[in-house]
């Protein structure tokens, strides 16, 4: 019993690292540990960051828009990006509740229930959107806006990748007021060309 | 020698087992057939990768890859994928709305003041039978018709999928149709013009044994349309008591209240931002 107890807690003179050793052992496990750690918290806080936004409204007709509705568009149409690249690729339907509606989140339910059934999905590494709002109707319910997205698109199956593409693919959006938030109603890519 | 000869075999079949190339239309319109060309060969997995749409198949590259119409319903980027034994390759393509065939259509607001500049707000949004916007620039009708008066129609040409417009409104009250129509689709609307403020209020008095009472003409607006019943009116009095004010919604056209005057004062008549006449009533003129 008594070998038991020196063996897991050998006196002092059967230690073999000194003290100080030790202490240098304690330290750098405890920095590698927390550099694990902050790799991760990093993750974390990546994936549920907000893509970067920036709208430019100096062209935009025919009613003007209020500073407020300008930031709520552009932080709206980043919670929708967030919920986009997570609800595609998570294969979650439900993530698209909070800032689709209409055509768009038809189209993206669409796409989720197809992903499940072929195993294919798509992910998204965002780097940014410049945001160009043109029309914004009289009454003020429908904005329409060109979205320049720079970002990494990946078309996995199951865990391959068989595409990786990091491009600026344009979007020609359309979001529309609701009680608290806008929404995106319609989301389509156009070519680079479109616009110009 | 044998292994050499092995080596350059293996360089060669690696040369030729380059990744399989993929040409697509570089334009197909929404619900259209179509085939995606392929080089290579043996068996590889098909992939499509649509705005709304993901198709997986067997192919046999170096044939024809036929997509049904059914796979690109919906317009924007897609993204064609084969992937075989030497890996995967890619080739993207747009797929882009089909004629206008269907009209999503806003007016602003459902009641308007009669001859009130630009109140009146129209917005069309033109889509294909796929109900893809419609981006290339179509020419939208929208054609009013007022209860009195002859229809007329305001052409307006889409940009980007919307077209929109501004109109007054007419000066006779009464509901106004207002049809959309691109190609055979048409969206009416009907939007109700009611009388703006009253115009030449005007009221008269009579006495009674303890009371005064007052009564408007049939209250309109400065284009004759009759301003509508429940429509406040405010009538106030000042007599040597103070003032006095009474509110009484517009009955049949007009106005009525009664006032329990004995003595002499000065009435008025208010509707909104619009003042009337003032009278005095108790033998002072």
């Amino acid at each position: 019993m008594r070998n038991h107890f020196v063996s897991l807690f050998p006196s002092h003179a059967e230690r073999g690292p000194s003290p100080s050793r030790r202490r240098v052992v304690f330290l750098t496990v405890l920095l590698l540990l927390a550099g694990l750690c902050s790799l991760g918290v990093i993750r974390v806080v990546h994936a549920d960051s907000l893509p970067q936004v920036h709208l430019n409204a100096d062209s935009i007709g025919p009613r003007p828009i209020e500073e407020l509705t300008g930031h709520n568009v552009t932080r709206d149409y980043a919670n929708a990006w967030r919920d986009l690249a997570q609800a595609l690729e998570k294969d979650q339907p439900d993530l698209l509740n909070a800032y689709f509606t209409g055509f768009a989140k038809d189209a993206l339910l669409k796409k989720i229930s197809e992903q499940k059934k072929t195993g294919v999905h798509t992910r998204y590494v965002d780097h940014g959107h410049q945001l160009k709002a043109f029309f914004y109707a009289p009454d003020g319910g429908e904005m329409q806006l060109l979205d320049k997205a720079q970002m990494e698109e990946q078309i996995l199956d199951g865990d391959k990748v068989i595409h990786r593409e990091n491009s600026t693919q344009q979007y020609l959006v359309l979001m529309t007021p609701g009680a608290d938030r806008w929404f995106v109603r319609s989301l389509e890519p156009v070519p680079a060309s479109f616009g110009q | 020698m044998r292994t050499i000869t092995h080596l350059m075999l293996s360089v060669l079949l690696a040369a030729m087992a380059s990744a399989a190339d993929l040409r697509p239309p570089a334009q197909v319109t929404a619900g259209s057939a179509f085939s995606i060309s392929s080089s290579g060969s043996g068996d590889a997995t098909f992939y499509l990768v649509g705005p709304s749409h993901v198709l997986k198949r067997q192919v046999k590259l170096g044939q024809a890859i036929a997509v049904d119409g059914d796979h690109v319903q919906t317009s924007g980027r897609y993204l064609a994928i084969a992937c075989g034994s030497d890996g995967c390759s890619s080739a993207p393509f747009y797929v882009v709305a089909g004629e206008p065939d269907r009209l999503s259509f806003l007016l602003h607001p459902s009641r308007v003041p009669v001859s009130r500049g630009d109140a009146i707000n129209a917005t069309a949004f033109v889509f294909d039978k796929f109900r893809n916007l419609v981006l290339k620039p179509v020419t939208v009708d929208f054609r009013i018709t007022p209860k009195t008066g002859a229809p007329f129609t305001k052409t307006v040409k889409s940009d980007r999928g919307v077209a929109w417009m501004k109109m007054a409104s007419t000066p006779k009250e009464g509901p106004v149709k207002v049809i959309a129509t691109v190609a055979s689709a048409a969206e009416p609307r009907i939007i109700q013009q009611v009388a703006s403020d009253a115009c030449n209020l005007r009221i008269r008095a009579s006495r009674t044994a303890k009371s005064v009472l007052i009564e408007t003409d049939p209250v309109r607006d400065c284009s004759g349309n009759a301003v509508p019943d429940g429509t406040i009116v405010s009538f106030t009095a000042i007599d040597s008591n103070g003032k006095t004010t009474v509110d009484a919604p517009i009955k049949k056209g007009v106005a009525r209240a009664e006032l329990p005057l004995t003595g002499g004062a000065r009435i008025s008549v208010a509707s909104g931002v619009v003042i009337g006449n003032e009278i005095t009533v108790g033998g002072r003129s």
